[in-house]
């Protein structure tokens, strides 16, 4: 039950971002019910569809890229998976020695302050269609990415 | 290869003892790959930086390899009723946490903890499974399974409790003149059997000096001999009846009798005997009245008791109605103690032919008295109150034959 738990603590933020950026509504009703559907089904594609449907919200909602929403949407987003891919591998009523959670909260840690650290560098980068030396690292970036994730599959 | 085994396959790749990713594996690669590479076509850094932990998550984690297990430290298979203490030893390998279906309940632990304590209890006699520790790993982030894995299970045998049982006098077998029971043969016990005339072969210690004096001739005191019992302990396992009559025709699920049903009584009563006879050395036998192949034959001594307690068990897991029953090949001279709840007819003529053939026999009557009637039918407690007293006639009728019967077990 703890899992499940976790996982509507990490969407409460979620929801409430989005819904503090939309007039409607809307994106609450949405992202309660793929909350519910992945406490319930945390093997479903419930959760991929939340990460999905916030990140694409957020994406195309107004605002600078880089608000406050967003940057507590990353770890929001990241918790989601997290805890439904745990959630996932433990039945409800089981009891979960924290000792249990030490080393995913440590790669959780580890993995935010990379990405923390991405969205610094990109904080600070000029933005402009005219800058073809970014967009040719972060192209380079994306297929060692590729690559790499392709060689683990 | 056709297109059901194909989707057999699959199916069994996804579960089962070996390494293999989980949902959360392809979450985090085909969301996190598409975030980024959607994020950098479409100029929207915000999908990028929220497809970077994902990617990252599966780049940070490894491929568990190894083979984790869950064991556990045997216990006595034979020990008696109770709780029993027992550890689980996890050696999780490559992965991080241990899910296990403990006796407790299910517990997700990490999978390098040290052992984790069992308790295992054992409420009932007979056999069955102490402990199955179904169990599954889970490697990082919960993106890599081992499992789900179906535990060894680990089953054991508690015999049938031995409680104090006073063993009173009972006739000597025949044979053999050791023991405690008086023998109608001459011995030499201090018991005075009688006082005859000499003759020769006597020894001259055993002379009744008084009475030579008086008659004038020599005579000698004669002495009983002493010699040990032989009985059969027969057992009814045709039927296994509680109090309450309703549950008679209904199965018991979770024990091998019904705690406190007749053939529950039938089997701790005869375990005890045997041991209050075997005690004090005398020969027992056991037998299954409706089951010969797992009669026991008559031994003596603690080893013999073991047997009788194990075939006790035995017979009560083949345990079922038959048609018949019978006393087979029973030795000259023994004592039958029949231990049954008396519900039919057979039964009590089986008592009483034994009684016939010259064998002493003590019915046990195992039925739990007063009988509680089925009160869902308005024609419980008159079938109840016509159960007792058929079954009291049949008592009534087999002491009428010479056969000793305890009313109470």
């Amino acid at each position: 039950m703890l899992m499940r738990l976790a996982i509507v603590l990490a969407a409460l933020p979620v929801a409430l971002i989005l819904h503090l950026e939309s007039d409607t509504v809307a994106p609450l009703v949405i992202v309660a019910a793929l909350t519910v559907v992945s406490v319930l089904m945390p093997g479903s594609a419930g959760p991929a569809l939340l990460i999905g449907y916030a990140a694409l919200a957020m994406a195309f909602g107004d605002g600078h890229p880089l608000r406050l929403g967003v940057w507590l949407m990353i770890p929001a987003l990241h918790l989601v998976h997290v805890t439904s891919a745990l959630a996932a591998v433990v039945p409800v009523k089981t009891k979960i020695e924290l000792a249990a959670l030490k080393a995913p909260a440590r790669r959780f840690a580890i993995v935010q302050a990379i990405s923390f650290g991405v969205a610094a560098f990109a904080a600070f980068i000029p933005s402009g269609p005219d800058l073809g030396l970014v967009e040719l690292l972060g192209l380079g970036s994306l297929t060692v990415v590729i690559a790499v994730v392709a060689l683990r599959i | 290869m056709s297109r059901a085994d194909k989707i057999r396959e699959a199916f069994a790749q996804s579960h089962g003892a070996h390494w293999h990713p989980t949902d959360a594996y392809s979450r985090a690669v085909w969301l996190g790959a598409g975030l980024v590479v959607a994020g950098m076509f479409l100029h929207q850094v915000e999908m990028v930086l929220f497809g970077v932990p994902l990617v990252l998550s599966v780049l940070l984690a490894h491929v568990p390899q190894g083979k984790p297990t869950v064991s556990v430290r045997p216990v006595p298979r034979g020990a008696g009723a109770g709780v029993v203490h027992t550890v689980a030893q996890v050696d999780g390998a490559d992965a991080e946490i241990a899910v296990i279906k403990l006796p407790g309940g299910i517990k997700a632990v990490p999978a390098h903890s040290p052992d984790l304590p069992v308790e295992i209890r054992r409420d009932a006699w007979g056999p069955g499974v102490d402990l199955r520790l179904d169990h599954l790993f889970a490697g990082p982030d919960g993106m890599y399974v081992y499992g789900p894995i179906v535990g060894v299970e680990h089953v054991r045998t508690i015999l049938p409790p031995v409680e104090h049982h006073p063993s009173g006098p009972l006739p000597p077998r025949p044979a053999g003149l050791v023991g405690i029971h008086r023998s109608p043969r001459a011995g030499d016990s201090t018991e005075l059997r009688d006082i005859r005339v000499f003759q020769p072969g006597d020894r001259l210690k055993r002379i009744d000096w008084r009475v030579t004096t008086r008659t004038g001739a020599l005579h000698v005191r004669e002495r009983h001999a002493e010699a040990d019992a032989e009985i059969v302990l027969a057992l009814d396992t045709r039927t296994d009846v509680g109090v309450n009559v309703a549950d008679w025709s209904s199965p018991h699920y979770g024990a091998t009798t019904r705690p406190g049903g007749s053939l529950d009584r039938a089997v701790r009563r005869a375990a005890s005997m045997a041991a209050g006879y075997l005690r004090q050395g005398d020969r027992v036998g056991l037998m299954d009245l409706s089951r010969p192949q797992l009669n026991v034959r008559s031994g003596v001594g603690r080893r013999h008791l073991m047997r009788i307690r194990t075939q006790l068990v035995v017979c009560v897991q083949a345990a079922g109605w038959a048609s018949r029953v019978a006393l087979r090949k029973l030795p000259h001279g023994c004592v039958v103690v029949l231990l049954s709840p008396f519900l039919d007819d057979e039964i009590a003529e089986l008592a009483v032919q034994t009684r016939k053939h010259g064998h002493v026999v003590l019915a046990i009557n195992t039925l739990p008295l007063p009988l509680k009637p089925d009160a869902e039918t308005p024609w419980g407690e008159v079938a109840a109150e016509m159960i007792a007293a058929e079954h009291r006639l049949r008592l009534r009728r087999m002491a009428e034959h010479g056969v000793k019967v305890t009313r109470e077990c």
